[in-house]
């Protein structure tokens, strides 16, 4: 009697559509990983994060064929609880994060993931970016409460910078029965950009030296700018040097844009110098303000996700032009929930500088209720 | 299990209890009296009592306060589903006949399936009759929107009555209002009060206190007495429902029509294929989407492959004011019972038009050739031209819908040449010419299509369809039943349409949209996407035209390609006709080439307002479709190329990062000023600007008097406005007036509107805030799809409740056709997310009341949980204090236990109830048990105790070797260190293993036990849970014996049916309890501590005497007979003497007491006379004494 499930190709958007079959308990398969690749199948962090996905659910079969170019996912009940997981560095922390965020809610006893591994590279949104602007926008839709953070405490958290690795994050995430439908249209004015230069295994000038770039760009815009500088010694280093700097812009009604640039990982490609990092930065947020919206690119899908499982009631979000990422998402949307989003351009007016094209997404969400949580 | 009568309540009726009860009884509410007369009692005494009552006071008012949900009753709401539900025999089709009557003014003879009708301006009603058969008022009970109870007053209440308000009251409750009928059976005017009273406070304690319960005092005719009649309708129109939980969060149709759709051919040649079917009705609940999974109890969950909407059969008369509906409006639609047009046979139709139906039938249904002609060539046509014509229409508002089937042909001419300006080609009369005019206008885009063209077009828009129309007449004239394919199969030769059609779908917008619904997903989006372009059109907005153009222009490039293609490889020719076809095929084409195209225009189209809705959704298809475009090498070999574009993103980085456009240059300062604004540096709106907001302030807040000095400060624009005014010439004066009025208005209500945030919102309650959210999020939901036309919103919120719907399902089993039943009601309930898995559910159940057993774990139940009924076994259990579920044998009497069954995933908070079998009536309460989901989970953890048994073999002090527990080594091993005991009660540990015999084991306790003691060790041991779910397909039953379905039998039953007797195991039979009289040994103590005992502790056994010695025996005497003689006189005397004695000594202590009796009569004598004398001694000496005082006193005593 279980649903005939849907089938897919490639490697490609693995994280959504497990995510959302997870989400939806549909099964899911996906064919021809790889197949044509000199390597087939699954890769190593791929295969991490389908454990990790495991160990967060109960009763979920998941069924790898020999080769690994098979994936058959039939998803279990969102169970949660207190998980520690080793992830792979081939990815950062940021690539398993990104799922748990859009999991965290709907399980059945509140999360704490304890996730080590790389806690910073160029691929993937790195964890000061999701704790700074992933997190607000979660709580817009009524995710909210004691215990939801990304734990940064210096103490027992460490970095671990691209190949080495070595860092600690802690996640938490309370339990929801639904999800607030939300009007996100007016993203505001910015009234302040904030930031974190972090250095790990590398002289602490580093930070300073980005700061002063960075500024140097942002300062013509706003005077109400702070980068912190966040040198890490000792244990809490991780294994692998390496700087980089975050810079999130908040704008009046509470919602963050943000950017973020690395140093090249140890070994691999050109060095790449604090000053040209923190100009380069700054100069990707400005980028990130000219597509504006009231979510920044890379939490686009995690709106529009918790937009789709809301109650069934119009809710509306601002957004600047869509990634492909979230444009495959949001197929996969459809494919998962049947949900389909209007999407309307919003041009600026002639004498407006205000950016580019935005894009207002409005869906009625499908009345997702978290079937996990237990009543008592 | 035999149930005791519980002891009755006995009210009292004498004594001070009952006096006191009539005193209040006779006196009414004597409590405002009693404030008067008393004030002080009612004075406060304490505060914190005072406080205390308010409190109270506040929580139960609080608590009246039902959650608010946002309002999402569609503006048009789908008819009312009215359920008559009552015992046979009790006129249950008698009322509905009566009630359609006095709506409609129509009579229906046979009330079959649901009766749809038109009671108001703003209602419509759908009745639907119940019949006594479990399953029926299960699934009805879940649809009601309100139910007529119909009760035999003559008879009483019946057990269905109660079984319907248990299962009422388990899904949701909906409005129940009692309809006594029979009342003309009662004779007596006397006994009719009092059962009407005693009927009355019943059916109050089931439903609530006071509420509505109709009388029907007798028949006329036939018939219930109009009046009467009327009543119960005035208030079937007025009522208002509440939303039921379920109802509202799952889409459901109760349908009123059904078509077997399935190819003849197939048919004939199986006639157990599986079928395709259509199923109509309205949609009522929450929004349906396409595609989405179903259930249909009594038959199963299914996929629906298809779902469109129709005009409204029964539409509700427009808005003019007036108060009742004209006769034209008064509609009935009750395909079912053959009224409202046509009914389908298996393979005939029958159109049923009654001679006073005409008029009327007329206006609903479209005229029986068009109808007909529709119908034989195919349903899929048929719901297509509906669909495609009510698009049609949408542009010219105000139509009414019963004209669309009618006029739809001459109609779309009219609508060609006016509504629709950017049109492009369309040519049918040949491939070549197709080509070339859709190369043509790709290439003169931009012109928008000229008045000669929209022309052209007309014209052989109307060719074809006339040639679509001819076709369709000519396949209803056909002796047999025309069959889509097999047609279509004939007309190889005719290859223009062919050709025809895929053009005509590039170029028709609207027709697309209309083939939308009914075409695979790709479809869908296209037709959306075509339909996203007209609207914007329509909005005239210059700014999104470009980008439609471009688009549109894009389309056509592909189509263009398209049929290029097609004219190479020309294999989809043979028999392609119908619109769904060349449609089909038409999208295969459309997508290839569109992905590359697409993901190149990405970047670029970023600038241009690309339309994004097509990127997102359009380009989805050719990413599935668009595969396997090898080269074959002699049809052997495939070329193996490197993988192209759409593999490598198949194989891509997963990675959410959005790279930046290369092109922003951001050392530019054009680029840096381009987005100044969005800081709070940059330049802020008119509104919200710091200097206008300063300046309303001043208006505001301008005019002030400093107190202390008493200086008046005005405000300066106001004076410079009057300057201005004194400036100005007097012609422009009166304009300024005018804005000087709205000025002041403008100030005014800001005013009040900061006055009334000060004031009133500090006396919101959080209760009213979060009402006032609610209803704003149901505004925004009304208002943000409204002016969207119904194609493109079903894609965007799915189809709204309140549309007629047409619904596909491709395999349905052939006996839900076969054996179809109108009586039974055919409900689709939609399925939300994972509402279609199959998994553990933990629930809280308990026995119901009235049901006579108690429910044993694993005993086949059938449930009905959600849409579904369905059997299942269940594992009944109940929490231990310390958060074990322990495994039940049977559930508890009067409490409630947990149930886990393997079953539907259903959401917690789902009500459900239990019944043993649906088959047949019985004569007991049905409904086993009710009870609430709590729980879905993967895994449970029931545990049964488990008691394994051992015996000692040898004892030693403490320590003991016990046997029989358990089999190996490894067992023990397994419980080393867990604790035993014994019967009796002695504690121990299981401390190692012996090796012989196998699983004896060494152990200690804390006393030395016996041999005949028993040792066991307690423990907990897992139960699964069986998957068994098994749905209950009453309607795939034969007719007539749709009530019978039973499933999986109790293992009891089973027996009983096969006549097996249990052979008890011989140790569990109950036997004479015969015991062994016990031997005890004696105590002994030790000697130094008797010693030590007090003489009363010692034990006072004495030694046995040892053997008397010889000569201290004494001779036994043996008398002489004179001797024998002499003792025998002598023993003679001494008992007369004896016998003298006695006599004498009782005579003496007779003497002896009279003597003391005398004795003690002289002493009292003697006492008495002593008591005189001193008497009068004491006198003497007394007045002796008084002599000599009074001599003393008077001197010397005078003589005498």
């Amino acid at each position: 009697m279980a649903s005939h499930g849907l089938t897919y190709e490639g490697c490609n958007f693995l994280r959504q559509r497990l995510v959302l079959s997870a989400l939806s308990g549909k099964r899911v398969k996906i064919k021809n990983i790889r197949s044509k690749d000199d390597e087939p199948g699954l890769r190593d962090f791929e295969a991490n994060f389908i454990r990790l996905l495991d160990k967060l659910t109960n009763g979920s079969t998941i069924e790898i064929n020999q080769t690994g170019t098979v994936l058959v996912y039939q998803p279990g009940l969102l169970y949660g609880g207190t998980v520690e997981h080793d992830c792979n560095p081939q990815r950062s922390i940021g690539y398993y994060l990104e799922a748990l965020l859009m999991l965290g809610p709907f399980m059945k006893s509140p999360l704490k993931a304890t996730l080590r591994g790389v806690t910073n590279d160029l691929t993937d949104p790195t964890v000061d970016l999701l704790k700074s602007t992933a997190l607000p926008v979660m709580k817009k839709f009524g995710i909210d409460g004691e215990g939801f953070d990304i734990k940064v405490r210096t103490s027992w958290y460490s970095r671990g910078m691209a190949p080495g690795g070595g860092g600690e994050v802690v996640f938490t995430c309370p339990v929801r029965k639904t999800v607030r439908p939300v009007q996100l249209t007016d993203p505001g004015k910015i009234k302040r950009i904030r930031g974190v230069a972090y250095s790990v295994r590398v002289s602490p000038q580093m930070g300073n030296r980005i700061v002063e770039s960075a500024r140097g760009i942002l300062n013509q815009f706003l005077p109400d700018i702070y980068i912190y500088t966040d040198h890490m010694k000792g244990a809490n280093s991780g294994k692998s040097p390496g700087f980089g700097l975050t810079l999130v812009a908040e704008t009046l009604n509470g919602y963050f844009l943000s950017a973020e640039m690395l140093s090249t990982p140890q070994g691999q490609g050109d060095p790449i110098l604090p000053e040209d990092l923190g100009r380069n930065c700054a100069k990707l947020l400005l980028e990130e303000i000219y597509r504006g919206g009231c979510v920044d690119s890379s939490n686009q899908s995690l709106a529009l996700l918790l937009m789709t499982l809301g109650q069934q009631d119009v809710s509306k979000v601002l957004l600047g032009p869509l990634s492909p990422y979230t444009i495959e998402f949001l197929r996969h949307i459809r494919d998962f929930f049947q949900i389909m989003f209007k999407i309307e351009v919003q041009k600026p007016l002639e004498d407006e500088r205000k950016g580019g094209d935005k894009v207002l997404m409005t869906c009625v969400g499908v009345g997702y209720s978290n079937i996990s949580k237990t009543l008592k | 299990m035999p149930f005791k009568k519980q002891k009755q309540h006995q009210q009292k009726h004498s004594g001070p209890k009952a006096e006191k009860k009539k005193l209040k009884k006779q006196n009414g509410s004597t409590e405002e009296d009693e404030r008067k007369r008393n004030p002080k009692a009612f004075a406060v005494q304490s505060a914190v009592r005072m406080a205390k009552t308010f409190h109270r006071a506040q929580d139960i008012k609080t608590k009246k306060h039902h959650v608010p949900v946002v309002d999402r009753t569609p503006l048009e709401p789908p008819p009312i589903v009215i359920v008559v539900v009552g015992p046979p025999k009790v006129g249950k089709s008698t009322l509905i006949r009566c009630l359609i009557k006095n709506f409609t003014r129509q009579k229906l003879t046979d009330i079959c399936g649901p009766v749809t009708i038109v009671s108001g301006k703003k209602r419509r009603l759908t009745f639907m009759e119940c019949n006594n058969d479990i399953n029926s008022m299960i699934d009805l009970a879940k649809v009601a929107d309100l139910v007529l109870m119909l009760i035999d007053a003559s008879f009483g209440f019946e057990m269905e009555t109660f079984e319907f308000l248990n299962i009422c009251q388990v899904h949701g409750f909906p409005r129940i209002m009692g309809v006594l009928t029979h009342l003309d059976a009662f004779k007596n005017n006397k006994t009719l009060r009092k059962t009407k009273k005693n009927l009355k406070h019943r059916f109050w304690t089931e439903v609530y206190q006071g509420a509505k319960l109709f009388y029907l005092s007798g028949m006329v005719y036939g018939e219930y007495q109009n009046q009467e009649v009327k009543n119960l309708g005035r208030f079937i129109s007025v009522m208002k429902f509440r939303p039921l939980v379920w109802q509202t969060s799952h889409p459901y149709i109760l349908a009123d029509r059904i078509e077997d759709l399935t190819d003849p051919e197939r048919l004939r040649t199986d006639p157990k294929c599986d079928r395709t079917v259509s199923l109509y009705g309205y949609l009522r609940g929450t929004h349906l989407k396409n595609k989405g999974q179903v259930h249909i109890p009594g038959v199963g969950d299914f996929q629906m492959s298809d779902v469109n909407f129709l005009p409204d059969p029964c539409p509700l008369p427009g808005t003019q004011k007036k108060r009742a509906l004209n006769e034209k409006e008064r509609l009935l639609y009750a395909p079912m019972a053959g009224v409202g047009g046509v009914v389908y046979d298996k393979d005939a139709v029958y159109i049923d038009l009654p001679a006073n139906h005409v008029k009327q039938l007329q206006e609903v249904r479209p005229t029986t050739e068009l109808v007909q002609s529709l119908i034989e060539t195919h349903v899929t046509l048929d719901a297509k031209m509906a669909a495609s014509k009510v698009s049609l229409f949408s542009g010219s508002a105000g139509l009414d819908p019963t004209d669309i089937m009618q006029e739809g042909l001459r109609e779309i001419h009219v609508w060609d040449a006016h509504t629709q300006t950017q049109r492009r080609k369309v040519v049918f009369t040949g491939l070549e010419e197709e080509e070339d005019d859709v190369s043509g206008s790709s290439s003169d885009e931009d012109d928008d299509g000229s008045d000669q063209e929209n022309q052209e077009e007309e014209d052989d828009l109307s060719t074809f369809l006339k040639e679509v129309r001819d076709k369709s007449e000519k396949a209803t004239k056909g002796s047999t039943p025309p069959v889509k394919k097999r047609k279509l199969e004939e007309m190889q030769g005719e290859e223009e349409v062919i050709a025809e059609a895929p053009a005509f779908a590039d170029s028709e917008d609207e027709l697309e949209r209309g083939e939308a619904d009914s075409e695979g997903e790709g479809e869908a989006e296209r037709a959306g996407d075509s339909g996203h372009c007209s609207k914007e059109s329509e909005e005239d907005s210059d700014d999104e035209e470009d980008g439609d153009e471009d688009d549109e222009s894009m389309e056509e490039e592909i189509g263009a390609d398209d049929s290029d293609e097609e004219e190479e490889q020309g294999k989809y020719h043979s028999g392609l006709f119908t619109f769904s076809l060349c449609s089909i095929l038409w999208t295969f084409k459309w997508k290839e080439g569109l992905q590359q195209k697409a993901s190149a225009a990405f970047l670029r189209h970023q600038e241009a307002a690309p339309n994004l809705r097509k990127l997102v959704y359009g380009s989805v298809v050719e990413a599935e479709d668009s595969e396997e475009e090898e080269e074959e090498l002699g049809g052997l070999f495939r070329v193996n190329r490197p993988q192209k574009s759409k593999k490598v993103q198949a194989d891509a980085l997963d990675c959410s990062h959005f790279n930046p456009d290369i092109s922003h240059n951001w050392e530019l300062e054009e680029m840096l000023n381009s987005i100044r604004d969005c800081f709070v540096t940059g330049q802020w709106e008119e509104g919200q600007d710091a200097a206008t907001l300063l300046k309303e302030d001043e208006e505001l807040y301008g005019d002030f008097e400093d107190l202390e000095t008493g200086k008046v400060h005005k405000g300066t624009t106001g004076e410079q406005d009057q300057a201005e005014v004194r400036d100005s010439e007097y012609s422009v004066k009166m304009d300024d007036e005018e804005v000087q009025k709205n000025k002041r208005l403008e100030k005014k209500r800001r005013l009040k509107e900061r006055f009334d945030t000060e004031y009133d919102d500090g006396d919101a309650t959080y209760f009213d805030d979060l009402k006032e959210e609610m209803q704003k999020q149901a505004e925004l939901n009304r208002a943000e799809f409204e002016d969207m036309d119904d194609e493109s919103r079903v894609q965007y919120e799915g189809f709204r409740p309140g549309m007629y719907v047409r619904l596909e399902i491709s395999s349905l089993p052939c006996e839900f056709v076969t054996n179809f039943d109108p009586h039974y009601p055919v409900i689709i309930g939609g399925l939300g997310t994972s509402e279609g898995n199959v998994g553990y559910l933990q629930m809280r159940l308990k026995k119901h009341r009235w049901y006579e057993r108690i429910l044993k774990t694993r005993d086949p139940l059938i449930l009905s949980l959600g849409w579904r009924r369905f059997q299942t076994i269940p594992l009944y259990h109940i929490e231990d204090h310390n958060g074990r579920h322990r495994l039940l044998k049977y559930t508890p009497q009067h409490m409630h236990c947990g149930a886990s069954i393997w079953g539907p995933i259903t959401p917690q908070g789902t009500g459900f109830l239990a019944v043993q079998s649906v088959s047949g009536v019985k004569a007991n309460f049905r409904i086993a048990a009710t009870g609430v989901v709590l729980d879905l989970d993967k895994s449970v953890t029931i545990v049964k105790k488990l008691k394994l048994i051992g015996y000692p073999y040898k004892i030693f002090q403490n320590t003991c070797f016990i046997k029989g527990m358990f089999n190996t080594v490894l067992e023990v091993a397994k419980f080393e260190g867990a604790s035993i005991r014994t019967v009796s009660g002695v504690r121990g540990q299981i401390k190692k293993a012996l090796s012989t015999p196998p699983g004896a084991f060494r152990a200690t306790f804390e006393d030395r036990l016996l041999m005949s003691d028993i040792v066991f060790l307690r423990s907990w041991y897992p139960v699964s849970i069986p998957q068994l779910y098994n749905p209950v397909t009453s309607l795939l039953l034969p007719v007539g014996q749709k009530d019978s379905w039973s499933g999986m039998r109790t293992v009891g039953q089973l027996k009983h049916d096969l006549g097996v007797r249990n052979k008890p195991s011989i140790d569990s039979l109950y036997k004479p309890i015969t015991r062994a009289p016990r031997h005890f040994n004696p105590l002994h103590i030790p000697k130094e501590l008797q010693k030590a005992l007090p003489f009363k502790s010692k034990p006072k056994l004495l030694q046995p005497k040892g053997k008397v010695p010889r000569d201290l025996k004494r001779a036994s005497v043996i008398r002489e007979p004179h001797e024998r003689k002499v003792a025998e006189l002598l023993r003679a005397l001494s008992t007369v003497h004896h016998y003298k004695k006695k006599v004498a000594q009782r005579a003496h202590h007779a003497k002896h007491k009279e003597f003391l009796q005398q004795k003690e009569k002289d002493e009292e004598a003697k006492m008495k006379r002593m008591k005189d004398a001193r008497k009068k001694l004491y006198r003497i000496m007394g007045q002796k004494d008084q002599k000599k005082q009074r001599s003393s006193l008077k001197g010397t005593p005078q003589d005498d």
